[in-house]
């Protein structure tokens, strides 16, 4: 070996050891206090310090905050979890308890639920098989956006948005005649994980369920079906498209309405602030019949089994329950609001007309079916809205075998694991 | 350097064809850096700023740095012996050995991404920077490209240098790898770009704000559950992209400096 | 050529330290993880149910021949592959080869041609969602000669080629520069033989260029074809393998097999049957294409 390749090699050798001295951060320091290992999705700077007051109300417990991203967060969890080195508290959107619950890795928290049961809405997500494995944190439903100049232009009232499906379809068939690049109403297309909240409001307004209480797979029967006919024949006068594309019309005016989320207000205020719009509940089928029903999304706290500070966890989660906790990180996020039924009278939320809309709306709001398989159930009717607003099939056929592959994939998880 | 393809009159028209080139090339960089200077408030640095500011983006800057020296230094090293290798010896099962260096790149990483968590958590290693750099020190595509580089370059200096009595290491170091500066150089720029925008593998080994590179950071800062937060998204884009045009330019003037030596003796 | 070099112990001991650094590597964090990849495909394994994971024998083989997903999948996997590579490796050439000789700010043309590779994937996709979609960039433009207000992410007949568009856009630059670092390895001398010998441009390409860079060509195609056949992140971030699966890669179908429905000894297979495809090419193209400069150097 020559000076040169030695050289190299020592070089090398020097730059790993310096890597080696810088890693490891915290090791050597010797701390007393119990660890409570938490990780979530919103923005550290939010949550730290309410870990802090926590910190500093329990001085015998540490709080390691990790924020994850909710692109690959949830491979995080699932590598944690095969190699045994899952948090204790850890943040679970609603669709994914049930298969978390099913697979028996969640602390059974009922003991808590029973105090909470009338505090905090969004519980459905978080019970499987009688017993409740986990806690609302933040919630947010989606309702109906509409333009009020594009109404006026259509000869409409501003101030009486659509109620009902009649009014919704004429209101759409108006705005859309209007100019050949205005459209009436967003479809979301093209895009897979959205599909199914935008459709299901109309389903679950018309009294259509997926699975009922038994576990029969209903979605075939009447009135989903006449929901997914009403959005066909709504497709008529939409756009269907991405969301981002939708957004884009919807905030230089060239999109009457669109279903969409509480984030909207933030975005709109600070880029169309000249925006002349208006929120309202989503439309039942009739003014007789149905509910103004819309879907919503929870994000719950759970504690991991076989966590050694189970207790001290369920702690910090009612800690960061607590309402205030929950209306700080609500604001901040501009996204949600808390779970807490306490956020139904809080001015803050009461006052502005469009916010009432959205905690009006969280009153009828599903959230998906508490089902284990309901990642794979999405997919299937994301599929089925799909092939039926590109006119591949009619809506009856697409239900039917929606409503097989359903069963299916219900089978699948009749057994318990282990 | 006398000889070219197509030199003269043509030259005119391959200039305006390189500019149509790189006008199609640069349009989504441009495009990017208006986007994230375009604020509300109208043109500014807001979002730069937020960036810099949010969590410590100095201390990702710092890791990246770091695992991107690592690695590098790893790769030049290793590669350039490894490739040399395969292209100047015949080795015993040499195909299929070969076969078993790519074979890394050619299974998807995402199905290697929980045995390799369970890997570095039995090693001790998750959330170190062992973590970040160990397993990416010798990378296949490093190896191929030297391989390939030496397989279009006559082993008669080699030889030469053999005759007089030369071993074979300072063969390597001191007469193949001047010769190689091009695809060395070439190694150097790949490894970087890699490395410095790798998101998947140093997310998922690592769970302190300390041990963050940057392309994490950058995504926690602007990824929303619902809604893409372009402003913020593109400056950290712009602040991430920065350094590697560094290295490149550092970088790509080795491609031609290799040209007139030790080539036509 | 390689020489006989093996026969000596000092060669041999040499050849075992050069790739002792690699193999070192490899055994230690690839040699587990291959081996449980490729263990799962034969099991049924859930990562929230390690203690639950059990022998299926090949039954997730045969899966693959009744999932229409898979099938459809696999088809524009393959399409994907066929319809970037070749452009993607012409064009490369064909951009090195514009960047031959004495060109004013010749580092500017390089650096210009290199940006695309600097960002990262997501980003890029994010950038042409933006530019495919109607109101976007390409319609506009397209609206000038009457042709906009397509959704081509939208529309399943368009995804998938505006999907290939992008990608070769984003690798034509990187390859070029591979090329063109190539370009340095060819001896100075065959250029002037041959031009000695009157040849044109065509001619000298064909017998001095192309054969001298058969060794960097099989490279690029071995590792364009490899990379291509994982698309994933671009389609993932555009179009989630909509609309209607048109857009379902192998990659993505994996992805969705293990981190949404939790059934990793399926999404093995699929990784496996990408590695499979990908070493049947790659095997085919390194046999085809052995070292040049002893065959094919032209009048060297």
């Amino acid at each position: 070996m020559n000076r040169r390749s030695r050289q190299a090699i020592v070089a090398v050798a020097a730059v790993l050891s310096v890597a080696m001295a810088l890693s490891s951060p915290g090791c050597g320091r010797k701390d007393e206090r119990k660890t409570i290992r938490f990780w979530q999705f919103w923005d550290i700077a939010v949550i730290r310090p309410m870990v802090e007051q926590f910190e500093a109300e329990h001085k015998d417990i540490r709080v390691e905050v990790e924020q994850l991203t909710w692109k690959s967060g949830l491979e995080k969890i699932q590598a944690a979890l095969a190699s045994g080195t899952q948090p204790d508290l850890c943040e679970l959107g609603s669709t994914w308890v049930p298969r978390f619950s099913y697979e028996g890795v969640l602390e059974d928290l009922t003991a808590l639920y029973e105090v909470e049961a009338d505090s905090f809405l969004m519980w459905d997500s978080a019970i499987w098989k009688g017993r409740v494995y986990g806690l609302p944190w933040v919630q947010g439903s989606r309702a109906l956006f509409y333009n009020r100049d594009l109404f006026r232009r259509a000869g409409l009232d501003p101030d009486r948005p659509p109620t009902t499906w009649a009014e919704l379809l004429d209101a759409a068939s108006r705005i859309d005649a209007l100019s050949p690049d205005i459209y009436g109403f967003g479809q979301n297309l093209g895009e897979r994980y959205v599909l199914y909240k935008k459709f299901m409001a109309f389903a679950w307004g018309n009294g259509g369920v997926i699975l009922d209480g038994e576990g029969k797979v209903r979605i075939a029967e009447a009135p989903t079906r006449e929901a997914l006919e009403f959005y066909l024949e709504l497709s008529k006068f939409s756009l269907k498209e991405k969301q981002e594309v939708l957004d884009h019309h919807f905030k230089t005016g060239k999109l009457g309405m669109q279903i969409s989320g509480a984030w909207n207000l933030g975005n709109y205020a600070i880029e169309a602030p000249g925006l002349d719009y208006g929120v309202a509940l989503v439309p039942k089928p009739a003014a007789d019949r149905g509910v103004h029903a819309s879907f919503a999304g929870a994000e719950m706290l759970v504690v991991f089994k076989g966590s050694p500070v189970r207790d001290d966890s369920v702690e910090l989660a009612r800690f960061l329950r607590q309402y205030q906790r929950a209306k700080a990180l609500s604001l901040a996020a501009g996204s949600v609001f808390p779970a807490s039924r306490l956020a139904l009278e809080d001015t803050t939320f009461t006052r502005d007309p469009k916010l009432r809309v959205f905690m009006e709306q969280a009153l009828t709001s599903y959230t998906a079916p508490a089902h284990p398989g309901w990642i794979e159930m999405e997919e299937v009717i994301n599929r089925t809205v799909e092939e039926v607003l590109y006119g591949r099939r009619a809506p009856r056929w697409c239900l039917e075998s929606a409503a097989e592959e359903i069963e299916k994939i219900a089978s699948k998880f009749e057994k318990q694991p282990e | 350097m006398r000889s070219v393809q197509g030199a003269g009159a043509k030259r005119w028209l391959r200039l305006a064809a390189l500019v149509v080139v790189v006008v199609v090339m640069a349009y989504p960089l441009v495009w990017m850096v208006s986007l994230s200077l375009r604020t509300p408030e109208g043109v500014g640095w807001r979002f730069y700023r937020d960036v810099w500011q949010a969590g410590p983006f100095d201390r990702y800057f710092v890791n990246s740095v770091i695992v991107v020296v690592v690695v590098l230094a790893g790769n030049i090293v290793f590669c350039a012996m490894a490739g040399y290798a395969f292209a100047r010896y015949r080795i015993p099962g040499g195909s299929f050995l070969f076969l078993l260096v790519i074979s890394t790149i050619m299974l998807p990483k995402q199905i290697v991404l929980v045995p390799m968590y369970i890997l570095m958590q039995k090693l001790h290693l998750l959330n170190t920077y062992w973590a970040l750099t160990l397993p990416f020190l010798a990378d296949p595509f490093n190896i191929f490209l030297i391989r390939q580089y030496l397989h279009a370059i006559p082993p008669d200096c080699e030889e030469a240098a053999r005759l007089e009595g030369a071993g074979e290491f300072t063969i390597l170091f001191r007469i193949v790898m001047p010769m190689m500066r091009p695809a060395l150089a070439v190694v150097a720029i790949h490894t970087c770009l890699i490395n410095w925008n790798s998101f998947l593998f140093p997310f998922i080994l690592t769970h302190t704000t300390s041990m963050r590179t940057l392309p994490v950071g950058v995504a926690l800062l602007s990824q929303g559950a619902h809604s893409i937060d372009w402003g913020h998204l593109m400056a950290g884009a712009v602040i991430s992209a920065m350094p590697v045009v560094v290295a490149f330019m550092i970088f790509q003037r080795h491609i031609i400096s290799g040209l007139t030596t030790g080539m036509s003796r | 050529m390689r020489s006989n070099r093996n026969k000596s112990g000092a060669g041999r001991s040499a050849v075992t330290l050069f790739l002792l650094p690699w193999a070192v590597v490899y055994g230690a964090f690839f040699v587990f993880p291959f081996l449980f990849s490729f263990a799962l495909g034969f099991l049924s394994y859930n990562p929230l149910n390690v203690a639950g994971t059990h022998w299926v024998g090949a039954a997730n083989i045969a899966r693959l021949f009744h999932d229409p997903d898979f099938a459809q999948a696999l088809r524009n996997t393959i399409l994907f592959v066929v319809g970037t590579v070749p452009v993607t490796t012409v064009l490369a050439l064909g951009v090195a080869l514009l960047l031959r000789g004495r060109i004013p700010g010749k580092d500017f043309f390089k650096a210009g041609l290199f940006l695309p590779s600097i960002l990262s994937v997501v980003v890029i996709s994010l950038l042409f969602k933006l530019f495919y979609a109607p109101g976007g960039a390409l319609n506009r433009a397209l609206g000038v000669v009457g042709l906009g207000g397509h959704g081509w992410l939208t529309d399943p007949g368009t995804a998938l080629p505006a999907v290939m568009a992008m990608d070769v856009w984003a690798a034509v630059g990187y390859y070029a520069v591979i090329f063109y670092a190539a370009f340095a390895a060819i001896p100075d001398e065959l250029y002037e033989a041959a031009e000695l010998e009157g040849a044109g441009f065509f001619a000298t390409l064909r017998h001095v260029t192309l054969p001298m860079l058969r060794p960097t060509i099989g490279f690029v195609l071995v590792i364009n074809t490899i990379r291509s056949f994982q698309v994933f992140v671009e389609v993932l971030v555009m179009t989630q393998g909509g609309p209607l699966g048109s857009t379902n890669t192998l990659v993505l179908h994996l992805y969705e097999t293990a981190f949404r429905r939790l059934d990793y000894g399926y999404a093995s297979v699929i990784a496996y049957t990408v590695f499979v495809l990908s070493g049947i090419f790659s095997i085919v193209v390194i046999r085809r294409l052995r070292p040049g400069y002893a065959t094919g150097g032209g009048g060297a």
